[in-house]
């Protein structure tokens, strides 16, 4: 008995669909029916719908496909980690450093490491600063004890 | 007279005021005031080139009515196009390069990425990062190394100052300051206007942690996060971080606001009144 009843969005069939790909694994790879079943265990899936997810993941190069008799076999392009590792690295290849940074907003674009001790020196003021305003209010009661 | 006059403003709000703005790095200080300056003083600086054609079409007539000289319009007219095309061209390539990056980005991050508490995407990745994905359908994305790293109070910090960026679009205003570099001639670009702005964004956001988290667990998560890289990750310097920290030990000021809102008024006021002196 399928237990999801709404339509999965397509952004979310791409990653169950690599999922079951990633869990087939690099060699052996998947066709159109493996992963439809392994799908169809848990929701209710259109085998077409499957083909075609399958189809836009080939197209954005995330995964591979060969002839296997009358059916296509998918492989992942990458691994889990080496997509993640990839995205971490914002390698986003056609794009100079102007537009990524108007495409993707950092927390921190990083620091070297003579930067993270001028960091730490700042951290350290910001930390003292922040103990002489506590201990403010306490007012003589708090220097009295020093 | 007058049409010299807007040019010389062009001139001024272009090349000159964004050198001299850049250099009141108190300003930083009052970074929503100044980044109101900043947008005032380019949209001005637009303004005063776009104007400069239309105000010289009544003096170069000289008192004749407009249909006696069809080619001296015709001319003021595509003056003032070629500037207008010009950004907009910009700005449509800028917008599509950058969406285009951002959905397919988007899109790995969806398929690798696990969803946290929240509709916060997780990388499986001993990194410390963090970051959001601006637009439409816009995520704040982490790492399991900066899950791993940053104590909670701290991780919020983190995570006010992504969702600051998402919900005033800071990547907006971005863009409008990338489109108006990219429609600068590339010899006489200048990064000043740019990098100042992507500090003030930082700075802006910044606020907002503080507010979620106080000074210091905002400043511990700068330090955790410049420090979370793996030693392969070699990064440059010159980046916001440690003007950001600087930031947060002196705190705001909101006097220099009023000085910076003031600025912006009249720079983006100098060109409309010129132009409607030019026709009265």
């Amino acid at each position: 008995m399928p237990h999801s009843t709404s339509t999965p969005r397509l952004g979310d069939l791409e990653r169950l669909v690599m999922e079951r790909l990633w869990e087939a694994g690099r060699t052996h790879g998947a066709t159109v029916r493996d992963v439809h079943e392994a799908l169809e265990r848990d929701r209710e899936i259109a085998y077409t719908t499957v083909m075609t997810v399958l189809d836009r993941l080939a197209k954005k190069e995330l995964v591979t496909r060969e002839r296997d008799g009358r059916a296509w076999r998918y492989f992942p392009a990458d691994t889990r980690e080496a997509l993640t590792a990839q995205t971490m690295r914002r390698t986003l290849d056609d794009m100079d450093v102007t537009d990524r940074r108007a495409a993707l907003l950092h927390f921190l674009d990083g620091a070297s490491s003579d930067e993270i001790a001028d960091l730490k020196a700042a951290l350290a003021v910001v930390e003292s600063r922040a103990d002489e305003e506590a201990s403010a209010p306490r007012g003589l009661r708090g220097r009295l004890r020093r | 007279m007058l049409p010299l006059a807007l040019a010389g403003l062009a001139v001024v709000l272009v090349w000159v005021a964004p050198g001299l703005l850049a250099r009141q790095v108190r300003l930083r200080r009052a970074p929503r005031a100044a980044l109101v300056a900043w947008q005032a003083v380019s949209l001005g600086g637009v303004l005063a080139a776009l104007f400069v054609a239309p105000a010289a079409v009544p003096e170069l007539l000289g008192g004749d009515p407009m249909a006696d000289h069809p080619a001296l319009v015709a001319l003021a007219a595509v003056a003032s196009i070629v500037v207008l095309a010009r950004l907009l061209l910009s700005g449509h390539l800028v917008g599509t390069r950058v969406r285009a990056a951002r959905a397919r980005h988007r899109e790995i991050v969806d398929i690798v990425a696990e969803h946290d508490r929240g509709g916060v995407r997780v990388l499986q990745h001993p990194t410390a990062t963090a970051y959001c994905i601006p637009g439409r359908s816009s995520r704040v994305v982490l790492s399991q190394g900066v899950l791993d790293t940053l104590p909670e109070r701290q991780l919020d910090a983190v995570l006010a100052h992504e969702k600051a960026h998402l919900k005033a679009r800071h990547d907006l205003l971005l863009e409008f300051f990338t489109v108006l570099h990219e429609s600068v001639p590339p010899p006489l670009r200048s990064h000043r206007a740019l990098t100042e702005v992507r500090l003030l964004v930082e700075a802006l956001a910044d606020r907002a942690a503080v507010r979620r988290s106080g000074e210091v667990a905002t400043a511990r998560a700068l330090v955790a996060i410049a420090q979370g890289r793996y030693p392969d990750e070699a990064m440059g310097a010159g980046t916001s971080a440690p003007v950001r920290m600087h930031l947060l030990a002196v705190g705001p000021h909101p006097v220099l606001s009023a000085t910076a809102y003031l600025g912006a008024v009249v720079a983006v006021g100098a060109p409309v009144v010129l132009l409607s002196a030019a026709w009265s």
